[in-house]
């Protein structure tokens, strides 16, 4: 992750940051691969693992991502700056991260009440959209990477 | 969109690769850590380490991808850059930690395709070493160590030691 040099009092914040959105995504991929693989089996144990690997990866990745973006954003003086004068990348950093936060929550709901059902060998659909959230999930963040990479002015 | 895509430079474009391409390495090794962590529980049976085994390729083409474009980027970055060149301390450290990283990774990998090919064999005694070799801390080991080298790439990355 070559980059520009930036001051090294940010560095931390942006250490975190990176940490946090990567054990996000990584947290998505695994859920979205468990419950793609394991689709259409008709025991439900992918689709379980699926949705445990949201609950305990990815929202804790979001968690540390969203708390490391706030804090680099400070450290940096962007809270200093008006928001129309903010760039591209910096708006685009903050709606994936905080609609990809709403969709998350909402996979993490389906999820979760698809568990609760599937100890009654239910809740394969809930299951199923789950992991559907978790791939779109995949691509808004992609897009978020790039942004933060390619920082569009 | 238009606008952002044509907003963004030669090198901007590498750097936006380079650091999707670290993700794809990051995404490969959370996974392949939550299948060793979910491996090594109690409750862990022949029957379930299948089904771990079934979702591990999807990290294949992430990890090798990654790790070759990863670099590739990265030394296109240093050339680019006015900066700071390939020469400096903390690129050149990134680069040796890239080389252990790779070299750890294919211990790890080769341990647990070692206990799949295991695993994809029928028989009660398969099972039992299966098992065994799940919970054993050598796996965990190795991918713990992986995982520690990738964070020194990251720390090493973003604070530049000596720039």
């Amino acid at each position: 992750m070559l980059a520009a040099v930036r001051p090294h009092s940010w560095d931390l914040a942006v250490f975190v940051h990176v940490i946090g959105a990567m054990t996000l995504v990584g947290g998505l991929i695994t859920a979205a691969a468990a419950g793609i693989v394991g689709w259409r089996d008709a025991a439900g144990g992918l689709r379980r693992f699926s949705a445990l690997t949201l609950f305990g990866v990815a929202f804790p990745g979001w968690i540390v991502m969203r708390v490391g973006a706030q804090w680099a954003y400070a450290r940096e003086g962007w809270d200093n700056v008006p928001d129309k004068l903010q760039p591209t990348w910096l708006g685009i950093g903050y709606l994936t991260a905080d609609i990809g936060g709403l969709v998350l929550l909402i996979a993490l709901v389906l999820g979760g009440i698809g568990l609760r059902r599937a100890r009654s060998g239910r809740g394969a659909r809930l299951l199923r959209a789950s992991t559907a959230l978790a791939a779109i999930l995949i691509a808004v963040y992609v897009v978020s990477v790039w942004a933060m990479g390619g920082k569009p002015s | 969109m238009t606008y952002a895509i044509a907003a963004v430079g030669f090198y901007d474009w590498m750097l936006a690769l380079h650091l999707l391409s670290a993700f794809s390495v990051a995404a490969a090794l959370v996974l392949y850590g939550v299948l060793v962590f979910s491996g090594r529980r109690s409750s862990a049976s022949l029957e379930h380490a299948r089904l771990l085994f079934r979702i591990a390729p999807v990290a294949t083409p992430l990890i090798a991808a990654g790790t070759v474009l990863v670099l590739i980027f990265g030394v296109i970055l240093a050339i680019d850059s006015d900066q700071f060149e390939i020469w400096d301390g903390w690129v050149i450290a990134g680069i040796v930690l890239w080389g252990l990283l790779g070299a750890v990774g294919r211990r790890t990998g080769a341990y647990y395709t070692e206990v799949q090919e295991l695993a994809e064999r029928d028989g009660g005694a398969a099972e039992q070493e299966v098992i065994a070799r799940l919970r054993a801390p050598a796996g965990a080991v190795l991918h713990f160590a992986t995982l520690v080298v990738f964070v020194l790439i990251v720390l090493d990355m973003l604070f530049k030691p000596g720039a």
